[in-house]
């Protein structure tokens, strides 16, 4: 097996060669790429058979085939749309779960610390009467962004193709939004920190706030790589 | 037939192709021009994007399998493929009575003398 996953008996330098440019050209890892490449392949070896049977020579069969099958510009381009709004779909997703998983834990800290429910709103320090809302504000941009990222890559792409194009944009939204939303959420525990860390209970912080990072620096990536993409689309 | 004619109607005929019976790939390729007697000739590997596209809308599912030791992803249609072919069969014939009926050609207008 070579690093594209071709068993040996099929190998064809010409077929990979072509699988090669083809595969240079897509967005993403290689990884995400093996099943489009092993798809290409057995299709181009099927259309190789096919020209044998009709009578070609082995070596020009495989030239036949990989004529038919066209520029590996265009056959890349046609598979980047779909990866792009693969990425921009999973990246939408995960921003959207997450979201609400990371706020549960904030507002268990915050009960077993004793800052909600024990405590008038007029009685919170300054800086949480200030941050919670901003949080509250990145959440929602975070959800729009996400959602509209969700439906601009499902079904409704039935009627509406072009609404694919927009998916990246809508997803980087959200991943910034959830980048706002989590660095608020960590600055505001740093201040709580500076200024009343007795009051902390220690675990339930400890896990909000890992769970904020580990949501931090997985929006952050798939912020740019959407940007990225975005780019490469138009 | 070039990739620009056929552009809007591609998956409706991917779609057409599919209706009989789950295809791979090339099956589908070759499904296409013997049933447009050669006229459809597309670039193969133009058809796999647009495979994916229909997989990601829920019109086909596609599953790997191996026959002859070749592994093959399979495509078939699911039941909203079948619904949304009869729509693109309905409008296009729609479509295309109205435009046979405008391209007629029409007995040029006699000039009064």
């Amino acid at each position: 097996m070579n690093w594209l996953g071709t068993p040996a008996s099929d190998a064809q330098p010409g077929v990979e060669r072509y699988l090669a440019e083809v595969a240079a050209r897509l967005p993403g890892s290689p990884r995400a790429h093996r099943d489009i490449v092993a798809e290409l392949r057995s299709g181009i070896l099927d259309a190789t058979d096919a020209h044998c049977s009709a009578g070609l020579p082995p070596a020009e069969a495989v030239q036949a085939a990989i004529d038919e099958f066209g520029d590996p510009a265009r056959v890349a381009d046609g598979f980047s749309a779909e990866i792009a709004t693969g990425l921009a779909r999973r990246a939408a997703v995960v921003v959207l779960v997450t979201g609400p998983l990371v706020g549960v834990l904030w507002i268990v800290t915050a009960v077993a610390s004793h800052i909600a429910p024990h405590h008038q709103w007029a009685d919170l320090p300054p800086g949480l009467q200030v941050g919670v809302p901003l949080v509250a504000v990145a959440a929602g941009v975070t959800a729009c962004g996400a959602l509209f990222g969700i439906a601009a890559t499902g079904r409704l792409t039935r009627w509406l193709p072009d609404l694919c194009r927009r998916a990246p944009a809508a997803a980087a939204v959200a991943g910034f939004g959830a980048i706002g939303a989590e660095a608020l959420g960590l600055a505001l525990l740093g201040a709580q920190l500076a200024t009343a860390a007795g009051t902390l209970s220690p675990w339930p912080a400890a896990a909000a706030a890992a769970a904020s990072v580990a949501r931090l620096m997985f929006a952050r990536r798939a912020a740019f790589r959407c940007l990225a993409i975005r780019t490469g689309l138009t | 037939m070039r990739a620009e004619t056929l552009k809007g109607h591609l998956d409706g005929i991917l779609l057409a192709v599919l209706e009989p019976e789950p295809r791979h790939g090339y099956a589908i390729m070759e499904a296409l021009r013997d049933r447009s007697a050669g006229q459809v000739d597309l670039p193969t590997g133009t058809i796999y994007p647009a495979l994916h596209r229909l997989e990601r809308t829920g019109l086909v599912r596609a599953s790997w399998s191996t026959v002859g030791g070749r592994r093959r992803r399979v495509y078939e249609l699911t039941s909203a493929g079948r619904r949304a072919l009869e729509t693109e069969r309905s409008t296009w014939r729609d479509f295309s009575a109205a435009v046979t009926a405008l391209l007629q050609p029409m007995p040029l207008a006699v000039s009064p003398q």
